[in-house]
């Protein structure tokens, strides 16, 4: 096992390695230059002195090799929009509102999603299976800034029950949560539902029931960890789409998140802002990547890896 | 002889977009203590039906029990709750099922399978449990066992697997162990090895077995009583000798004629003509006459009753009535007839 992880952890730097590497050459292609959204103002010399300054005046491969051994060292590089902060501290002080609503949408979605998924499979053909199938259709089909629009309408403006944006105590975190979990929470409840049906019409449900296993333990000892196999392979994508669906959620609730700050660094060319969080987002992706697999391994004894020669 | 299980005029039925399908019409028949019953016929015919009718397994709310009552130890199954079901399955009635690639399960350690029932109907510890567990293992001739109770299903090979699920039949004690063609999915090889572990087995535990099949071979080679099923009912019922010997329903003659023996390799094997009726509405008179070459005009009219030809050998078929003409299986089956009798001579010798 540790094998294992170490084989994938070198893997996981490579990739890593080569989405810096992708990134950082794409970005320099982007138009414009980091100084010139000022407004004009600034005179040739002073452009060239502040490009002299952050070492933007050199050849792009020069910088991309003096970028990398930055990386190892632990520094990102100093934003040019915001006063010489070093990127680090900006993603530190922004990652704790994303991080927090990303889990927070991706625990209670994909939860509510499987449970959901789980009765429409056991009450097959009722309306319990009905409703939710019809609520699984629109989570799928109407985009995560829709239902944000028509939370904050009903929820927030007419109803006043939740603030309408802002992000101040955890109330304020509760439509924007709502509106990014309805996407994991339909797919779920999609998969979940297609794999509990087949399970539960599979031989070994047959033969549990006949060895006078009661209803409630076939569900939950026997079909659930089954029929979970499969959903956890969409995890992995989902959690990348949460990933984005923040960019467009934190806009509209104003919630000072990592996504917020990525939009606004790509409209002002402020690139080791923008190669600081994508970097993270390039982290997270290979994690949870990683973690799924093993959560894989885990549940199904099928496919767990290595030292398996017992 | 007592009977364990008494099975009266058992109709099953199953809802569909259809229709109601009739999948099992009025079956009869009694189970003898430590006996092996065979119920042999063509896929469809209500086999596999009825015996999970006999678990309390018709899948609901489609399937339903309309008619009929399943006596066993003076209860009637087909009354009782789930719940009272839950504590007869796997306990007094087990089931080995067809296919044992999927009929275990796969996330699942084949020990703690094995010890499920045993927690559930026995109240046993988990250690008792796992001793009785190794103990079943090493019945089914699985080797090694200390080791492979820890393994998952898709570490064992078919057969292997096959010996688990039997494992798990047998853990409690089953008075009734009905096996719904449990050598189907196996290699020939397999076959006969797991037919030879469930005759040893009978003679230790000395279980009611009831096995479901197609194949007339094992029939021959594991049952007591055979019953022969159409379209839903028993068409002919009796001991081994009875119908490999001295068949009287023509179905029955149809199936040995298509069955091949060692010696028929020149002969062609015989087909029944025509595919089974449509169970949504059955014909009337005996489902078995538009393909029967010996129907009487009556068979299209009414149904033949069960006549009984000796005091274990029952057929339904108005052949047999005092008034039919006397018809003679046809060569070819009686040929085969013969070949049974050869054979079994050489088995006893």
């Amino acid at each position: 096992m540790a094998k294992y992880i170490t084989k994938r952890v070198i893997y996981m730097v490579i990739t890593l390695f080569i989405i810096i590497s992708a990134t950082f050459f794409l970005m320099k292609m982007m138009p414009g230059s980091p100084f010139n959204n000022i407004g004009g103002k600034l005179t040739v010399e002073q452009e060239a002195f502040l490009m002299e300054q952050y070492g933007l005046d050199e050849p792009v491969p020069v910088q991309y090799v003096k970028y990398i051994t930055g990386i190892f060292r632990g520094d990102l590089g100093v934003s040019f929009q915001y006063d010489n902060r070093p990127v680090t501290d900006i993603i530190l002080d922004r990652i704790g509102p994303s991080a927090h609503l990303g889990a927070q949408a991706l625990i209670i979605g994909s939860i509510l999603g499987i449970i959901l998924g789980m009765f429409a499979a056991i009450r097959h053909n009722t309306w319990v299976d009905y409703t939710s199938n019809i609520l699984a259709v629109i989570g799928i089909s109407i985009p995560s800034f829709v239902f944000a629009g028509l939370l904050q309408y009903y929820l927030a403006v007419k109803w006043r029950l939740f603030p309408v944006s802002f992000w101040e105590s955890p109330i304020y975190s509760v439509l924007p949560t709502i509106a990014l979990m309805i996407f994991p929470m339909a797919i779920c409840a999609r998969f979940m539902r297609t794999e509990m049906l087949e399970v539960l019409g599979s031989d070994y449900i047959e033969l549990a029931r006949a060895k006078g296993v009661s209803n409630r333990i076939v569900m939950f000892k026997h079909a659930l960890r089954n029929a979970l196999i499969p959903v956890i392979t969409v995890l992995g994508p989902m959690t990348v789409s949460l990933m984005t669906g923040t960019l467009v959620i934190e806009q509209i609730f104003a919630i000072p998140g990592i996504g917020e700050q990525f939009v606004i660094s790509i409209s002002t060319n402020d690139y080791p802002v923008i190669m600081g969080t994508t970097i993270l987002f390039a982290i997270l992706f290979v994690l949870v990547i990683l973690i799924v697999d093993l959560l894989y391994g885990l549940i199904d004894p099928r496919i767990r890896i290595a030292g398996g020669k017992d | 002889m007592d009977s364990i299980l008494d099975v009266n005029n058992l109709h099953v039925t199953f809802d569909t977009y259809g229709g109601s399908v009739q999948a099992v019409r009025g079956v009869n028949f009694s189970l003898n203590k430590g006996e092996t019953l065979a119920i042999v016929g063509e896929s469809g015919s209500g086999k596999s039906v009825t015996t999970k009718a006999l678990m309390g397994l018709v899948a609901k709310p489609a399937g339903k029990i309309p008619k009929g009552e399943i006596l066993f130890e003076g209860k009637d199954l087909t009354k009782l709750s789930n719940k009272q079901m839950q504590k007869i399955r796997g306990k007094d009635i087990s089931m080995i099922f067809q296919d044992p690639m999927t009929s275990l399960n796969p996330t699942m350690k084949v020990g703690k399978q094995i010890m499920e029932g045993l927690i559930l109907h026995q109240n046993q510890s988990k250690q008792e449990a796992k001793k009785r567990a190794l103990e079943l293992l090493q019945l089914v001739g699985i080797p090694d066992p200390e080791k492979r109770i820890n393994q998952y299903p898709h570490q064992f090979s078919g057969g292997m697997r096959q010996r688990v699920v039997i494992a798990i039949a047998l853990a409690c004690n089953p008075k009734v162990l009905i096996a719904d063609e449990p050598t189907t999915a196996l290699d020939v090889t397999i076959q006969a090895q797991i037919i030879e572990l469930m005759k040893n087995i009978q003679k230790k535990m000395e279980t009611s077995i009831i096995f479901i099949t197609h194949d007339l071979g094992v029939v021959a080679n594991v049952a007591d009583r055979v019953a022969v099923m159409y379209a839903g009912k028993i068409v002919e019922i009796g001991t081994v000798d009875d119908v490999f010997y001295n068949p009287k329903h023509p179905y029955t003659w149809g199936l040995l004629g298509s069955m091949p023996t060692v010696d028929s390799q020149e002969e062609k094997l015989i087909a029944i003509p025509g595919t089974p009726p449509d169970l949504i509405h059955p014909p009337k008179g005996d489902a078995f006459a538009a393909r029967n070459e010996f129907a009487l005009a009556i068979d299209f009219e009414e149904e033949p009753p069960m006549f009984q030809v000796s005091d274990s050998h029952y057929a339904a078929t108005w052949l047999l009535h005092e008034d039919a003409p006397h018809i003679e299986p046809p060569e070819a089956v009686k040929r085969r007839m013969k070949g049974f009798s050869t054979e079994g001579d050489n088995k006893n010798e």
